[in-house]
C-alpha cells in the first residue's frame, strides 16, 4: 500500500522530492541522490523527458526505486504515447509495483531536444487520468474487461499562479471528477498567492501538495518571471540572493526554500521540493522545516 | 481553402533530369490566393526555370477564372484538348498547387509525370488578401459546438480538448510567446458569450479512427456517404 497516498488520505503532510533520469544509460547518479533523499521524503517523483529532452523512461527509474523500497511517484505524460501506450505503460508500472502515478500533458517537443519529433497528445490530462480510473475499475479505454485490475493512486498538477486563475480551477475539477486524489503545483514563491488559490479550492477537498523550486541565483528568478506562466519571483527574495556572494549561495538557497516552505506549510498537504541539480540541500532543507 | 508555399527553386530544379521537358500547371483558386500558382506566379515559375536552364515546354493555370486545378472534368479538359499539342510533348508536370491539384493532374493526363512546385502547409480561412491563418485540422469529429467555435485541436498547439495546460503566459501560448493561447481565446469568448459553463464538460478523447487516411465522401441523391477507417456515415439531407 502505497504510504503517499496513506499519509494523504490521513490528512498528514507529505514531503515529497523528485528526481529527473539521466540522459545516458547510467542511473547509478540518480539512485545515489534517490538514496539521499530516501529518509527524508515520503515519495519521489520521476520525471518523464522532462522538457522534452530524451532520458531514460520514467517507468525504469521508478522501477528500481521500487527495488531498493522507496517510494516513486511514476510522472506520465501525453506528449509521446497515444492511448495504447499509455493504457499498456499503466499496467506494466502496476506489475513493477508502482502505486502513484501523476498525470501531466507533457511540455512540447519543440520545447526539447527533438524538435521535430511529432507531438502525441491522442489524450489530454484530463483524458489520461479518467483512462487511469478506468483501469483501476478493471476496463480499458475501449471498455474490454482486464483480467484483474491495478489501483493507482493518481495526481495532477495545477498552476495556482495562472492568469487568469479561472480556466484552471475549471480543468482542476474536471481532473477531481475523472479521478485526481492529489495535485501538485507550479513552484510557489509568493505564500500570500497561494494563500487565495487555497481558498478558492477548499471546498474542493482534494489535497494540494506546493511545488518548491530551489532557486539557485537572481538570473534564475528572473529567467523563470519573464519567460515561465504563473512564477513570479517577488524582487526582495531576487535581491537577497543577488547581494549575496557566490560562495554563498548554496546556503542562502536553502535559507529560502525552508522560509517559503514554513510559510505554505500551514496552507496544504504538503510540498514537492525540486532541487534542480542542489540534491544535496534537501536533506538540510528538511532538517530545517522540521525543527 | 488549402494553403501552399512554393518550395525553394533549387530543390525543384534538382527534381528534373537535364534536358526534361517540363510544363507547368499552376490553380487559379487556392493556389493563386496563396501567391504560389495563380498566373503571374505560373508565368515566373517558367520563365525562372528557363533562366536555369530548363527546357519549358509550355504553362497554363486551367480557367475560367477562379475555378480550382482539382476540380478533375475541367484540368482534363484544358490540359487534354486547350493544351493538348504542348501537354503531348512534356515529360513531365511541374504542379504549382496543393497535393490535391498534384493528384488531379496525374489523373488529368492519364497517369502523367508529375512535380511538386509547392508545399502544401494546411487549410485555412483567407482573412485578408495578405494574410491566410489555420483554424481547422479536418479532424472529421468536430467539437466546436463546446468551444464557443474556436477549435482546441488546430488553436491549442498541442490540441487539448479539456482546457488549457498551465503553460500561458500573457495570454501567449507556451510553445510560441508570439501566438495566442488558444484556450485563453476559447476561455474569453465563452465567457462572453456567457457560456462558460460548457467548459465544465468532460470531452472524449477523439475519433482518430474518422482522422485516417485517405477518406473519401460519395454524393448519391439526396444523401452523402464519408468513408473512413472508422466505417461509413451516411447522412441524408432530408430527414
Ligand atoms: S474539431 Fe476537428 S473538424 Fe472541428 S474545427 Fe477542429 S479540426 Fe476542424
Ligand atoms: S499555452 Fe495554451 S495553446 Fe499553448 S499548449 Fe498550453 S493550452 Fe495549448
Amino acid at each position: 500500500m502505497s504510504k503517499f497516498k496513506e499519509k494523504l488520505e490521513s490528512g498528514k503532510f507529505v514531503i515529497t522530492g523528485e528526481i529527473g533520469p539521466p540522459k545516458g544509460v547510467n542511473i547509478e547518479k540518480c539512485l545515489h541522490d534517490a538514496e539521499l533523499l530516501r529518509d527524508y521524503v515520503t515519495a519521489i517523483n520521476i520525471t518523464d523527458l522532462q522538457s522534452a529532452v530524451l532520458r531514460i523512461g520514467s517507468l525504469a527509474v521508478s522501477s528500481k526505486l521500487i527495488e531498493r523500497r522507496i517510494e516513486p511517484i511514476f510522472q506520465l505524460t501525453c506528449r509521446d504515447r497515444n492511448r495504447l501506450a499509455l493504457q499498456s505503460d499503466l499496467l506494466s508500472a502496476w506489475a513493477l509495483g508502482i502505486e502513484n502515478v501523476l498525470c501531466l500533458t507533457g511540455d512540447h517537443p519543440t520545447m526539447g531536444d527533438h524538435a521535430e519529433a511529432k507531438p502525441v497528445y491522442d489524450l489530454d490530462s484530463v483524458q489520461l487520468l479518467k483512462a487511469a480510473s478506468t483501469l483501476n475499475q478493471g476496463r480499458d479505454m475501449s471498455d474490454h474487461e482486464l483480467d484483474s485490475n491495478p489501483n493507482f493512486f493518481l495526481g495532477a498538477v495545477v498552476t495556482p499562479g495562472a492568469e487568469p486563475m479561472e480556466p484552471q480551477i475549471i480543468k482542476m475539477k474536471k481532473k477531481i471528477a475523472v479521478g485526481a486524489r492529489f495535485f501538485q503545483t507550479q513552484a510557489i514563491y509568493e505564500p500570500d498567492k497561494f494563500e487565495s488559490f487555497i481558498n478558492q479550492v477548499k471546498s474542493l477537498n482534494v489535497p494540494v501538495i506546493a511545488g518548491i523550486v530551489i532557486l539557485k541565483s537572481a538570473a534564475m528568478a528572473k529567467f523563470m518571471n519573464e519567460n515561465v506562466a504563473g512564477i513570479t519571483v517577488p524582487e526582495d527574495i531576487i535581491n537577497e540572493m543577488s547581494d549575496t556572494p557566490k560562495e554563498d549561495r548554496k546556503k542562502k538557497a536553502a535559507e529560502i526554500t525552508a522560509r517559503i516552505i514554513r510559510q505554505v506549510k500551514p496552507l496544504c498537504q504538503g510540498v514537492h521540493i525540486m532541487p534542480l541539480g542542489w540534491d544535496e540541500l534537501v536533506p538540510e532543507i528538511i532538517k530545517e522545516v522540521e525543527a | 481553402m488549402h494553403a501552399t508555399i512554393q518550395k525553394p527553386i533549387d530543390e525543384i530544379i534538382g527534381y528534373l533530369d537535364p534536358g526534361e521537358k517540363v510544363f507547368v500547371v499552376g490553380c487559379d483558386n487556392c493556389a493563386a490566393k496563396c501567391h504560389s500558382g495563380g498566373i503571374p506566379d505560373t508565368q515566373e515559375m517558367a520563365s525562372r526555370l528557363e533562366k536555369r536552364g530548363v527546357n519549358v515546354v509550355g504553362w497554363c493555370v486551367p480557367q475560367p477564372k477562379g475555378i480550382s486545378l482539382c476540380k478533375l472534368a475541367n484540368t482534363k479538359k484544358v490540359l487534354q484538348e486547350e493544351y493538348g499539342e504542348v501537354t503531348k510533348q512534356a515529360d513531365s508536370f511541374l504542379i504549382l498547387a496543393c497535393g490535391q491539384g498534384i493528384h488531379t493532374v496525374m489523373d488529368a493526363t492519364d497517369g502523367g509525370m508529375v512535380h511538386a512546385g509547392c508545399d502544401t502547409i494546411f487549410g485555412g480561412e483567407t482573412v485578408t488578401d495578405d494574410f491566410i491563418t489555420e483554424y481547422c485540422s479536418l479532424c472529421g469529429d468536430c467539437i466546436v459546438e463546446y468551444t464557443a467555435g474556436l477549435c482546441p485541436v488546430t488553436l491549442c498547439a498541442k490540441s487539448l480538448l479539456n482546457g488549457p495546460c498551465g503553460g500561458a503566459k500573457n495570454g501567449k501560448c507556451e510553445v510560441d510567446r508570439n501566438r495566442d493561447c488558444g484556450w485563453q481565446l476559447i476561455y474569453d469568448r465563452l465567457k462572453e458569450l456567457g457560456q462558460l459553463d460548457k467548459m465544465d464538460k468532460y470531452i472524449m478523447p477523439k475519433n482518430n479512427s474518422r482522422w485516417s487516411r485517405p477518406r473519401s465522401l460519395t454524393m448519391a441523391g439526396t444523401e452523402v456517404t464519408f468513408r473512413s477507417l472508422a466505417g461509413d456515415v451516411t447522412i441524408s439531407r432530408q430527414d
